[in-house]
């Protein structure tokens, strides 16, 4: 492999993976808090992106209730993506109010949320594939106006072409990442947040009202997850509503292999994955969805509780 | 005890129950704390001193009964409106925030309060208080000895500037010249006028520092009075000061 065709794999893959790493916070910060895998993130993902899909003024397909039907008006893409992300961040609440609260208020065995969350994710799938049917949608075309469709990341002699949508992916995953960060680590609710992700009790006991910081996770996690479905549909097209079912899946994958509840470790295994699909030679590509768990197996071999996990200790 | 002048209790609770599922856990439980008393609930592992204190910080639910405070009932209303309101608790264990610092605990501390200048104000002054959390402020909470943990704890939960401080078993699983340490805290605190319910194993340190007691039996509350009477119960020499 050429050293130019190795910078090309190393560059396609942060940027999926980044996106990759973006969606399994949403996952993680959940997971952190309330010990459970939040099974709708997926549908959050694929709503998304077909908010932003809406919001750019394009025309829904033939088959659902709203046959040909278009919103009445044509937002820039880069506001229709943060429209789009803060549709979704609402939709987070909503999932939280009817398939989580009313559980924990109760007490319920974590099983349950998670089956809850299951069956939210389903439902929400099938209403997306009612209202606008099972067709595959994608953006419109030069959705940044005149800007290349490749960049250059080489020599003119020895040239590095990186897709102009792979650049502004990792661009933007990075942008959310480092508000995300500082939001968790230099502010007065990131550090609330930490606390009740630690311990919830405790949080309670401090004059945090953890109902509240709950909520606003599921605000964060739904944004996150809005933000990588239009990304997504970006780079590959938006395949239809089943869309984020399999990227969830793959999200999974990314908070198991970087360690469950742990941000940095989301990162780490959102960029790994990401760099080992690129690295999937062209005739093997029918494989390249098999390469996540692949790795993730083999992980999980070695250090069960992921990279950057801790190790679970019983306390005394 | 004097009739009819005394002032209103700070805190009251009036015939609690509680039981977790279908195990009783308190029965019948009247008591008060007024301003400016050190109160101490003393009994056996399980008697249901922890769920006391729970129940005022109003992370466990009431099923009979109400607790007032400061003539409101709180019964009902959210752990953190509770610390709102002025009651913080260190709770059994100390529970620190591992995996924040010393200085972030103390601030989290004060999250019900927004007067930045004060917050800073108050950290100071726990360093001054607390020597040993100022040199290691930058440090992790999880890493400190049990000793600096009981005393973080104690300076986080004045962070909330209290009128009501709960203290759970300050002295558990700490060597004896840390609980004395710990203790002349407390004394310090009763000096300069912070209402306390201390609910503690060792009940002779209690009695001690205490101006009234109550003993918790299976749930409910068999004895009070004042803590120097206590010390001389011959039921409460005999089955809590050995």
């Amino acid at each position: 492999m050429s050293s130019s065709l190795l910078l090309q794999q190393v560059l396609n893959g942060l940027a999926i993976g980044s996106v990759y790493a973006i969606f399994a916070l949403g996952y993680t910060l959940i997971f952190s808090i309330l010990r459970i895998i939040n099974f709708t993130h997926g549908a959050i993902f694929t709503l998304g992106a077909y908010a932003t899909y809406a919001l750019t003024g394009a025309r829904f397909g033939f088959n659902g209730l709203l046959a040909n039907a278009a919103l009445p008006l044509h937002l820039p893409f880069v506001l229709a993506l943060i429209g789009g992300a803060l549709f979704a961040a609402v939709s987070g609440v909503i999932v939280e109010r009817l398939a989580f609260r009313p559980l924990r208020t109760r007490g319920s065995d974590p099983l349950l949320t998670l089956v809850s969350s299951l069956g939210v994710a389903v439902a929400l799938v099938n209403v997306i594939q009612y209202l606008f049917g099972a067709e595959a949608y994608s953006y419109p075309a030069d959705p940044f106006g005149q800007l290349p469709s490749a960049m250059n990341f080489g020599t003119s002699t020895e040239p590095v072409l990186v897709r102009t949508v792979q650049v502004i992916i990792f661009g933007v995953s990075m942008v959310v990442l480092a508000l995300l960060t500082v939001l968790m680590n230099a502010t007065r609710t990131g550090k609330a947040l930490r606390a009740v992700a630690e311990d919830t009790v405790t949080a309670s006991l401090l004059g945090i009202n953890t109902d509240r910081l709950i909520l606003l996770t599921f605000v964060i996690s739904g944004f996150l997850g809005g933000v990588s479905g239009t990304l997504i549909g970006l780079s590959v097209g938006i395949a239809g509503p089943y869309f984020g079912i399999a990227f969830g899946l793959k999200g999974l994958a990314v908070i198991v292999l970087g360690g469950l509840g742990d941000i940095p470790g989301a990162v780490v295994g959102g960029l790994l994955i990401g760099l080992a699909e690129s690295f999937v030679p062209a005739q093997y590509i029918a494989y390249r969805e098999a390469v996540p768990f692949a790795l993730l197996f083999v992980v999980l071999l070695l250090r069960p509780q992921g990279l950057l996990g801790r190790a679970v200790v019983q306390k005394v | 005890m004097s009739a009819g002048a005394t002032p209103a209790p700070l805190l009251a609770l009036d015939d609690l129950s509680i039981h977790y599922g279908r195990v009783q856990a308190l029965e019948h439980v009247s008591l008060d704390v007024r301003a400016g008393e050190v109160v101490t609930l003393i009994g056996a592992n399980g008697a249901g001193k922890s769920t006391t204190l729970r129940s005022i910080s109003r992370i466990v639910p009431i099923h009979r009964g109400r607790i007032a405070f400061d003539g409101r009932d709180i019964s009902g209303v959210r752990p953190s409106d509770a610390v709102r309101m002025g009651i913080a608790q260190v709770p059994e264990g100390r529970r620190m925030l591992a995996r924040q610092s010393v200085l972030d605990n103390l601030l989290l501390g004060a999250y019900t309060r927004s007067d930045s200048a004060g917050i800073q104000a108050d950290v100071e002054r726990q360093f001054v208080r607390f020597p040993r959390l100022a040199e290691r402020r930058r440090q992790l909470a999880g890493t400190l000895s049990g000793g600096e943990q009981q005393m973080l704890a104690i300076a986080r939960a004045l962070m909330s500037r209290p009128r009501l401080l709960l203290l759970d078993e300050p002295s558990l699983g700490l060597a004896p010249l840390i609980v004395r340490g710990i203790f002349d805290i407390i004394r310090e605190l009763h000096a300069a006028g912070v209402t306390i319910l201390l609910v503690e194993q060792n009940a002779s340190l209690a009695l001690q520092i205490a101006d009234r007691a109550y003993v918790l039996e299976a749930g409910r509350l068999t004895i009070s009075g004042h803590a120097a009477e206590l010390l001389t119960d011959e039921r409460v020499r005999r089955a809590y000061l050995g």
